[in-house]
């Protein structure tokens, strides 16, 4: 049973970095801009968190220097795709080589070098609950700072008029722009709004995950967190649960090899990917199935006045 | 005073030409300030990096080197890119090509006539990259699963798959443990040219290139192919079977792909070992990208990128920068083409009120 705690306290913690990156990716496509980039701007997260918190010790610093980065990163995404007209699937792409040479580059001589992990908190009273309490209840601030964001976030896009707004961007940009809201305004704050989360994603790894540098920290993860916004409906509420599911996937890695399974550890490597691939192929067939269009209708759309698409 | 923009009604080649030329300064104006951040003179720099690559012998010869796998990742990249499917796979599906035709060396080394053992590790790293690109594609024409993210994480997966194998099974004993397989015999090796690290590779590129773009435009294939890419609904109403097309373009892109694995191995390193590709798959987006998908264009991309790659090496070697600069560097190319490329397809007009005023006054 204390295996078994300590293997969801675990999983919620692999699952943190990809909760924050996927609520990031869900506001960016909800405004109807898709971002491949998410690799590279965690990686800018997690380079500009270690460095901070390695000069200031300061958690909060680390956090905040790390979403105003990734905020400014995405900016280039916004500016190229948004306003420069560009495929928002090659300026994705760009933004992840971009973001892995950044973090590459700068985080060469870091190579090495470690800050001290976040603690636990717990929460008084919720942590006595039995299972849930230490699992959900007892991690450190971030972990609860996503509870908070995931909360935000539904209430935002679907309680507000802010989020009917950034909704109808990626239905209709079209009859956004003859109500005489500013497409372009709604979605660059979405895709940059979005960034800094995925930013705050990345920032998880160095400050609580791994807490030294290693170059390519987040191994793949903002990939992951593409495919999951997907599975999550573009919802944050189901990005909660989709997060946390492969969150176990990559905790059962760790923990498997710790048991000793007699199993290759570089198969265990692929449980995360491979889990990808299916879970994504089987929400594919149930949309197709169902004939649900969860999608946003202008997901991708390049949208200019004056100009039909 | 308003800016807007409008459509060209045709684009000029020149217009992309001068675009292209715009955005290369950029990137040299760009890397100055990552220079001076590294605390590097960048005048002496580009002097450095410009001498090593084009003044000396050795420079010519790693361009041309390292412009082979680019080609190869590039046109798989740009088949694919030419019926609008991304293969952002081309990393894993060079990885997986490398393992099919390690296997079969591994295997069969002695064992076969002359000239026949180079050949079947050709074909084998065909297979092995077309079956690794046939799993998206599959899953794309069958399901309609979004291949970008199917084709990228494949690439960790077959990473992981190769690390298997050289820390385990294929790690030559006789090696003090390093991670790397037994070194081939010289009928799995590709000829060099003369005296140089120039290999054979660079020759079946080229065949490549002009198969493709045979098969593209003079084939009936290739119509079917581009159609799909210009408007799915036509090609559908037009009875081209899309999904088989789509399985098989994938698998050809991914095999294609498999041959910058073989003619890695097979010209350069004659086994398997750890960073073979250093980054030649993701790379191959941008060489399609620069070349607009284009076979022919993919030739001339794959060189500018080559000299990305070499500039790299030297700058790792003058001044101790790391090589995912070279990562830096391809973002920075791609975001600099992609916002510049508005300018080809659009003309900045400028319009002030003031001036519209004085004209409809003049007009009464």
């Amino acid at each position: 049973m204390e295996f078994f705690i300590q293997f969801l306290i675990a999983a919620v913690g692999m699952g943190t970095p990809l909760l924050f990156a996927t609520l990031g990716g869900v506001i960016g496509e909800r405004a109807g801009v898709i971002n491949l980039g998410m690799e590279g701007l965690m990686l800018v997260g997690a380079l500009v968190a270690f460095v901070v918190m390695l000069n200031t010790g300061n958690y909060f610093y680390a956090v905040a220097a790390a979403a105003i980065a990734s905020g400014i990163v995405s900016m280039i995404h916004g500016v190229v795709c948004l306003m420069l007209r560009a495929s928002q699937i090659a300026s994705g792409l760009a933004l992840t080589f971009f973001g892995t040479g950044l973090s590459g580059f700068f985080g060469d001589k870091l190579t090495g070098a470690t800050v001290e992990p976040l603690i636990r908190i717990p929460i008084p009273g919720l942590n006595a609950i039995p299972v849930l309490g230490p699992v959900l209840f007892n991690q450190d601030i971030l972990v609860y700072f996503s509870y908070f964001c995931v909360v935000l976030l539904w209430w935002m896009l679907f309680k507000t008029r802010l989020g009917l707004n950034i909704r109808s961007m990626g239905e209709s940009p079209e009859v956004c722009d003859s109500l005489g809201l500013s497409v372009l305004g709604y979605r660059f704050f979405a895709v940059v709004g979005g960034g800094m989360m995925i930013g705050i994603g990345g920032a998880y790894f160095p400050l609580a995950l791994t807490p030294f540098w290693v170059d390519g920290i987040t191994a793949g993860r903002g990939w992951i967190a593409v495919a999951l916004v997907i599975f999550a409906f573009w919802d944050p509420i189901k990005a909660l649960g989709g997060a946390y599911l492969f969150g176990i996937a990559l905790a059962l890695e760790l923990r498997l090899q710790i048991l000793g399974v007699d199993i290759s550890p570089y198969f265990l490597k692929m449980i995360p990917y491979v889990l990808t691939i299916l879970v994504l192929t089987l929400v594919t067939i149930r949309h197709n199935r169902l004939g649900i269009q969860v999608m946003p209708a202008a997901l991708g759309n390049v949208f200019f006045r004056g100009e039909k698409n | 005073m308003r800016f807007f923009l409008e459509k060209r009604v045709n684009t000029s080649s020149w217009g992309r030409v001068l675009v292209l030329s715009v955005a290369f300064l950029l990137v040299l104006f760009i890397s100055w300030f990552f220079f001076l951040a590294a605390g590097i003179e960048p005048i002496t720099a580009f002097q450095i990096v410009g001498e090593e690559i084009f003044l000396t012998k050795y420079g010519w010869q790693d361009l041309l080197v390292k412009m082979t796998p680019l080609m190869f990742t590039g046109l798989a990249v740009a088949l694919a890119a030419q019926m609008r499917q991304w293969n952002i796979g081309a990393e894993g599906q060079f990885h997986i090509g490398t393992v099919a035709m390690t296997w079969f060396a591994l295997h069969y080394d002695g064992k076969l006539p002359d000239g026949m053992l180079i050949v079947m590790l050709l074909i084998m790293a065909m297979i092995g990259g077309g079956l690794w690109g046939c799993i998206p594609g599959f899953l794309k024409a069958r399901f309609g699963v979004n291949e970008i993210i199917t084709s990228l994480l494949f690439n960790y997966i077959a990473a992981a798959w190769v690390d298997h194998l050289l820390f385990g099974a294929w790690r030559d004993p006789g090696t003090n443990n390093f991670p790397i397989t037994k070194e081939f015999s010289e009928a799995a090796q590709l000829p060099l040219y003369g005296n140089t690290s120039i290999h054979a590779g660079l020759i079946l590129a080229f065949i490549v290139v002009v198969i493709i773009a045979w098969v593209l435009w003079k084939t009936r294939l290739g119509f079917q192919i581009r159609l799909i890419g210009d408007n799915p609904d036509a090609a559908r109403y037009a009875g081209v079977k899309i999904r088989t097309l789509t399985i098989l373009v994938f698998a050809a892109s991914g095999a294609i792909a498999g041959l910058a694995g073989f003619s890695e191995v097979a010209g350069i390193h004659y086994r398997l070992q750890q960073n073979i590709s250093i980054g030649y798959g993701y790379t191959g987006i941008i060489v399609a990208w620069l070349a607009r998908n284009h076979p022919l264009g993919v030739v001339l991309s794959a060189f500018f990128m080559s000299i990305v790659f070499v500039s790299a090496e030297v700058l790792q070697i003058e001044y101790g920068l790391p090589i995912s600069v070279v990562y830096l560097y391809q973002g920075i190319i791609l975001f600099t083409v992609l916002g510049s490329e508005i300018f080809t397809e659009y003309r900045l007009r400028i319009t002030s009120i003031w001036l519209k005023q004085r004209l409809t006054k003049t007009g009464n």
